[in-house]
């Protein structure tokens, strides 16, 4: 395990983010690719580098971007490295379709902390909104872990 | 202590993930702490110079689309800059207008210039004030600047004003402070000249020249224009000024009318 193995992945996906995922806004909403790569490195790596890379590249697209909430995508990455990180050697233990099931509640939990802190006041409000925005968010996500299923499985990174 | 570390290598996946939230949370905490303004101006900083590349191609991207909406919005300002300065312009002037007829005794019939004629030469124009409205033949028209003109033709709503820039008109008028007298001709495009003007009167540049009050038409003290140049006339007995008028006979719009005389300078 070389430390280029994630330097380079972190880079590549932080710039893509930063300077490609504007193309792919729908409305407000944008594809996050910094969780992707946090879920395949989870499932790979196991729960400790899970944790340490969320954290991590949290901090970096917190810190370039204009968050409200500084510290808030460290926290949830964070936890999907953990909650992904249990995944890890469970695919040939699980049904194909469990295990889709569970890293794809991962990521809606994940979406759903971030979007309960990000849009408190539409929790409060408007409720109808806020569900919008969390399935928005989840399900465009969730389409393009589903497209890289075709091209690179998650359980093929084990 | 073996044992400690033990269990720290044991559970270090959750205390990894247990360091993460605090350290986290302990950033949501700090936001409005000046030290992390700073972190992030810096890093928001670096992240500008290298988006500036893809930004500078998405506004290539939309480049032409935008030149369109601002060449379009650029027609839309530019007539209504337009409007605006014209409004402002016949606003200026109704407002002296205002102001020249809350000044003086004269009682006056506000008009609109209407037409201005087809010839080369302005020389007469036609306003839309007529007999019906108390305006009769030989009557002076003025703006808030000067005299303009008198009335020569008159219809029910509408007449004509032969202006003081027509060859064939003659004004008696006042130089002031002197008091001297003489008669006012145009001598080409906007320039005029006083004769019949005695040579013993001091008068200087700058002069105020105003209606004597000697015409049946004009009463006395209506401003005329100021003098421009004083030289004598060789051979004669008298002086000729020259006289600066201070109307622009090609930008009024609206001009009063005189229907009752009351001399200004009584």
């Amino acid at each position: 395990m070389k430390w280029t193995d994630f330097i380079v992945p972190i880079i590549f996906i932080w710039l893509f983010q930063l300077l490609i995922a504007d193309f792919l806004t729908i409305g407000t909403i944008r594809p996050d690719f910094p969780l992707i790569l946090i879920l395949y490195f989870s499932v790979r790596y196991g729960r400790s580098i899970g944790v340490i890379s969320g954290f991590f590249l949290g901090f970096i697209v917190d810190l370039s971007g204009t968050a409200i909430f500084f510290g808030l995508l460290p926290m949830t990455y964070s936890l999907t490295g953990y909650l992904a990180g249990n995944l890890k050697g469970l695919f040939k233990k699980m049904s194909p379709v469990s295990y889709a099931f569970c890293w794809a509640l991962i990521i809606t939990i994940q979406f759903f902390i971030f979007c309960l802190i990000q849009y408190q006041d539409l929790w409060a409000f408007n409720k109808g909104v806020f569900l919008g925005k969390w399935f928005g968010t989840t399900i465009y996500t969730l389409s393009f872990i589903t497209l890289l299923q075709f091209i690179s499985p998650l359980h093929k990174n084990e | 202590m073996y044992g400690l570390y033990l269990a720290i290598v044991r559970h270090k996946d959750h205390l990894l993930f247990i360091l993460a939230l605090t350290l986290s949370l302990l950033l949501i905490l700090n936001n409005t702490s000046p030290e992390m303004g700073v972190v992030r101006g810096k890093a928001a900083e670096v992240v500008s110079f290298m988006s500036s590349p893809i930004t500078f191609i998405r506004s290539l991207m939309f480049l032409e689309i935008e030149t369109q909406i601002l060449r379009k919005k650029n027609l839309e300002l530019s007539l209504q800059v337009e409007s605006m300065l014209n409004l402002q312009v016949e606003n200026d002037e109704l407002l002296s207008m205002l102001d020249l007829k809350k000044r003086t005794k004269l009682i006056m019939k506000p008009a609109r210039v209407v037409n201005k004629g087809l010839q080369p030469n302005l020389l007469s124009i036609v306003i839309n004030v007529g007999f019906e409205d108390g305006v009769y033949k030989n009557q002076a028209v003025l703006t808030p600047k000067g005299v303009i003109g008198k009335t020569v033709e008159v219809g029910g709503h509408s007449s004509i004003v032969q202006l003081i820039t027509d060859l064939n008109y003659r004004l008696s008028v006042r130089i002031l402070p002197s008091g001297a007298t003489g008669i006012l001709r145009l001598i080409k495009n906007g320039k005029a000249q006083i004769r019949e003007v005695q040579k013993n009167v001091k008068i200087n540049i700058g002069d105020k020249v105003v209606t004597s009050g000697f015409s049946d038409i004009y009463p006395s003290g209506l401003p005329v224009g100021s003098v421009s140049g004083v030289f004598d006339d060789r051979g004669s007995f008298q002086k000729i000024v020259n006289l600066k008028l201070p109307n622009n006979m090609s930008s009024f719009q609206n001009v009063f009318v005189i229907i009752e005389k009351i001399n200004e300078m009584d």
